[in-house]
């Protein structure tokens, strides 16, 4: 007789997290239950801005992600679970229903987060993570228009060719000195600076939003910057960070990280022997990653230790980053920030300012740490493989197309 | 300056006798010029190489090992004597001792003196500095600065780093007062600069940054942001200013140096100008220092003598002088159409190359000293650098690994696909990149190593053919 393993959210994780639970459960020692909040099954998420721009829902579909031929895997869709009772080891879901599990595996994701300056609820705000999200989005564009995004990150000016394509004007408003400023150092975030700006992107950087301000009907008619300027729009969409969904926790007297997250050990496993944690809900010894290939190692490692292996511990995951939209290049990879103790910095800049590439060597100068590419990103791939390698030759030389 | 002008027998007068004046009178004896030269040096002392002053104040050198050789036989010099007073229309320069001296042509190297900051403390009714208060500019200085007491040094530019670096080899406690935000902030970026006040802080010199001193009383001197620092002397590095006040009250034209053309002309063709006091044409600032004031003596005694081709000037070098740091900085970045940066902070090590049409045209370096004198090399020559420039930073070529792609990379982070994954399906039969991809799963994810898939497919062909060659 199998065992039921239940999985809390049916994101990118969890769904590579079942697909590889059923590729290595050869004798079907588990029979899966997904519950997902979501009404449609897991889809790719990293290409929401494709949807945005129009592509067909089908373009982000995942492989496999009904489960239409798998028997031994039910995915109940719009279904959220309120509730985990680890005594009767039941999770209990809002429609009253309650599943038992004999594992328990959490991926329930992130949640964006929205600071609470005044008017952030407003009508005519929005947040960017599903396509429920792009879907609201999509229909309060207003083409020629502006449009405001709060936040300057990756997903900011993923957010931002959003409104590009869907015929707004975008402006974009970042508290930090540049743009992308977790992935880029400032000569990288000068370069995307410079060059969003030429593709009609209005960075606002180094401001902070004080307010979203109300027009006479009640929805967002402009936004308020710290230094006083006003930007007029009816269309705001935040994209200030996400935390992750722990919300099951406190309820469930289980552990979270510091900064949110369930608290998991090197293995993704909870202090509770029978419930796990993998992708951006997951804290690993505390530290939560937005990221989704850290979520794919967590998945397969969880996979492998439910199907009877002993993997090893998870090792620092790779955090590379790359914007491939609005046709500008930039990616990160590594310690792009030099924070490895006696790393240094080789940075080329050439093209009137326009490339820039950092790569972050260790103490001997010989082996690649981590880097940062602006204007062009064609070495990208390239570099990222060789991460914690040495160099195979002189960096003008590796940075190739790139100079 | 055709043949017919020069008179190898005319009269020279020159006013000072620093670097320039000595460079030129042992110039124009080498030259073979005929005419009477007279000197006239404000100083007891015969010429010396002022840049070494800081190795005097910290015991390294003896004062006398700064001198100069001695001046060409038949030049008089006149030491201990000041030119107060130009005449030209009689061609007389007259002197502090009651003397009057005729030229046919006057080279006036008068130098510069120290600048003083503007702070309201500092000047006193009696036009003396406050005591305790101190300058560096001539051997006479240095005495006064033996003592063991804390001192602290106001000013932020190279002499300021030098007498801070002496003053802590004596030493001394040292508090260095800069209103910029880091020492040599006219010279270097803000990285480098970073990394220059961290190497400062490591040898225990106390950094106040961005701050003025306000007042100064009781052996305390005070910052503007309340502070009080401890200063039995103060040692003002603020600059030196052109002497130019012989020239101005001759009626020469004058504005922070005295204006001389390419071929070291004042407006009065007959009297010239050489050295620290001179402002030759160009923006202010674009000039200056020993190696220049040498340049400038060299060409000016070439064309007294009858010479058409004053050789090319060389390009504007600062090097510090101090062993606990290397620094140097060469030309300067503007037109550049690629930089190299490398920042090594955990050894305090930085340069910043800036390179036009594959030349250096500026160059930063703190802490590298092989590179320092490659750069400085290629900069001089003006010759291409290598194409490999980190090695050329670092002094050495690090151990690359070469082309070959190591096994146990990963290709594919998305799907976790290892560059001997790749090789086990080629070996399984996967002989295309989409083979490769349907095998492993690699490249399924967000895509961004389809060109590394590519070149790890050309990479076993290259192998297989090698094998079978
Ligand atoms: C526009 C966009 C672009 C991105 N681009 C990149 C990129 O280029 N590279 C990159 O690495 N990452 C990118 N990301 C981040 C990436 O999408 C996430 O890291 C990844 O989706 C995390 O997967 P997950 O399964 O942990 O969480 P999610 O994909 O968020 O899935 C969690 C799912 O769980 C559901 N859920 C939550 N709570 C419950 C509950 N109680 N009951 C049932 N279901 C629940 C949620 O509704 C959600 O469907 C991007 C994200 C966005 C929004
Ligand atoms: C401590 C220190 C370190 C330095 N380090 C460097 C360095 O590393 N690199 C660099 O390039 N430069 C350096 N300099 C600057 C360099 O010393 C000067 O550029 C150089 O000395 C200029 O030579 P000069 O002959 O034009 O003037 P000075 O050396 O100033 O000589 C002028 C002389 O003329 C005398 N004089 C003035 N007026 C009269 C008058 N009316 N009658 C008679 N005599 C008069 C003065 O007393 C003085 O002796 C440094 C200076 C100092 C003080």
């Amino acid at each position: 007789m199998s065992n039921v393993l239940v999985v809390i959210g049916h994101g990118m994780v969890g769904h590579r997290f079942v697909r590889e639970l059923r590729a290595r459960d050869r004798d079907r020692s588990w029979r899966v239950v997904v519950l997902a909040e979501e009404p449609v099954p897991a889809y790719d998420r990293l290409h929401l801005s494709e949807r945005a721009r129009g592509a067909p829902e089908a373009q982000l579909s995942l492989p496999g992600a009904d489960f239409a031929s798998d028997d031994g895997v039910e995915l109940r869709l719009a279904t959220r679970a309120v509730r985990i009772d680890r005594e009767a080891r039941e999770v209990l879901c809002a429609d009253g229903a309650r599943v038992r599990y004999d594992a328990l595996v959490l991926a329930a994701g992130s949640r964006p987060f929205v600071p609470p300056v005044p008017g952030h609820d407003l009508p005519g705000c929005h947040v960017y993570r599903t396509l429920a999200d792009v879907a609201a989005i999509r229909a309060a564009a207003r083409p020629g228009r502006t449009g405001v995004v709060v936040g300057g990150g990756l997903l900011g000016l993923e957010a931002a060719g959003a409104l590009q394509a869907l015929g707004m004007r975008p402006h974009v408003v970042e508290g930090a000195p540049w743009l992308m400023p977790l992935q880029l150092d400032e000569g990288g975030g000068a370069v995307l600076g410079r060059q969003v700006t030429e593709l009609g992107v209005a960075p606002h950087c180094g401001v902070g939003l004080k307010s979203v301000d109300a027009g006479p009907d009640g929805t967002a008619s402009s936004v308020t910057l710290a230094d006083g300027t006003v930007l007029d729009t009816s269309l705001v969409v935040f994209s200030t960070g996400v935390r992750p969904r722990d919300e099951l926790a406190a309820d469930a007297g289980l552990n979270t990280g510091e900064r949110g997250g369930f608290h998991v050990d090197g293995h993704c496993r909870t202090a509770d022997e029978r419930i796990w944690a993998v992708g951006e809900c997951a804290a690993v010894d505390g530290r939560c990653f937005g990221l989704v290939t850290p979520g794919y190692r967590m998945a397969e490692s969880v996979a492998s230790t439910l199907t009877g292996e002993t993997p090893a511990p998870l090792s620092d995951p790779d955090l590379s980053t790359e914007l491939k939209l609005l046709g500008v290049a930039v990616a990160s990879f590594g310690d792009a920030h030099a924070r490895t103790a006696g790393a240094m910095e080789y940075i080329h800049t050439s093209g009137a300012g326009d490339r820039y590439a950092k790569l972050v060597l260790d103490a001997t100068g010989n082996t690649l740490l981590g880097g940062v590419l602006a204007g062009d990103s064609s070495s990208y791939g390239r570099l990222r493989s060789l991460l914690g390698h040495r160099l195979p030759g002189a960096p003008e030389g590796l940075l190739g197309a790139a100079l | 300056m055709s043949d017919a002008d020069v008179d190898t027998a005319e009269r020279i007068v020159v006013a000072g006798y620093g670097p320039a004046a000595h460079r030129l009178v042992e110039r124009l004896a080498h030259r073979g010029h005929g005419g009477a030269v007279t000197v006239l040096g404000a100083e007891p002392e015969p010429a010396y190489q002022r840049p070494l002053l800081t190795s005097v104040v910290d015991g390294t050198l003896p004062s006398g090992a700064l001198r100069l050789p001695a001046a060409p036989e038949g030049v008089r010099l006149l030491l201990g004597v000041t030119a107060t007073a130009v005449d030209r229309e009689r061609r007389l320069v007259h002197s502090d001792d009651g003397r009057s001296h005729p030229y046919d042509r006057l080279v006036l190297a008068t130098g510069a003196a120290p600048r003083l900051p503007d702070l309201p403390w500092l000047h006193g009714s009696d036009g003396q500095l406050p005591a305790g208060v101190r300058v560096l500019r001539t051997l006479d200085d240095t005495a006064a600065l033996a003592g063991a007491a804390p001192v602290t040094v106001v000013g932020g530019g190279p002499l300021a780093v030098e007498a801070v670096l002496a003053l802590r080899r004596l030493g001394r406690d040292v508090t260095l007062v800069h209103r910029g935000p880091y020492p040599l902030d006219r010279h270097l970026d803000p990285r480098a600069g970073e990394l220059l006040s961290a190497r400062l802080r490591a040898l225990d010199v106390d950094l106040c940054l961005g701050r003025t001193a306000r007042a100064y009383a009781d052996g305390k001197l005070r910052l503007d942001d309340g502070r009080c620092v401890a200063a039995h002397d103060v040692l003002l590095c603020t600059g030196a200013a052109p002497r130019d006040g012989l020239a101005r009250s001759a009626g020469l034209a004058v504005d922070g140096g005295v204006f001389v053309d390419d071929e070291l002309r004042t407006d009065d063709p007959r009297v010239h100008a050489i050295g620290d006091c001179a402002r030759p044409a160009g923006p202010a600032g674009s000039y200056g220092g020993h190696t220049t004031a040498w340049e400038q003596a060299e060409t000016l005694a070439l064309l007294l003598t009858g010479d058409d081709f004053p050789p090319a000037r060389s390009r504007p070098v600062l090097r510090l002088r101090a062993r606990e740091l290397d620094l140097v900085r060469l030309g300067a970045p503007d037109g550049a159409d690629e930089t190299v940066v490398l920042a090594d902070a955990a050894r305090g090590r930085y340069a910043r190359l800036s390179l036009r049409d594959n030349r250096v045209c500026g160059a930063v370096l703190l802490g590298l000293d092989r590179a320092i004198a490659a750069v400085a090399r290629l900069y001089q020559r003006g010759e291409p650098v290598p194409a490999d420039r980190l090695a050329l930073l670092l002094g050495a070529a690090p151990e690359y690994a070469g082309e070959e792609l190591p096994g146990d990379v990963v290709v594919c982070h998305c799907s976790n696909v290892t560059g001997t994954d790749l090789e086990a399906a080629w070996q399984a039969g996967a002989r295309t990149p989409a083979a490769l991809t349907a095998a492993t799963r690699a490249s399924t994810g967000c895509g961004s190593c389809g060109d590394e898939l590519r070149r790890w497919c050309t990479e076993f062909v290259r192998r297989e053919e090698a094998v079978s060659a």
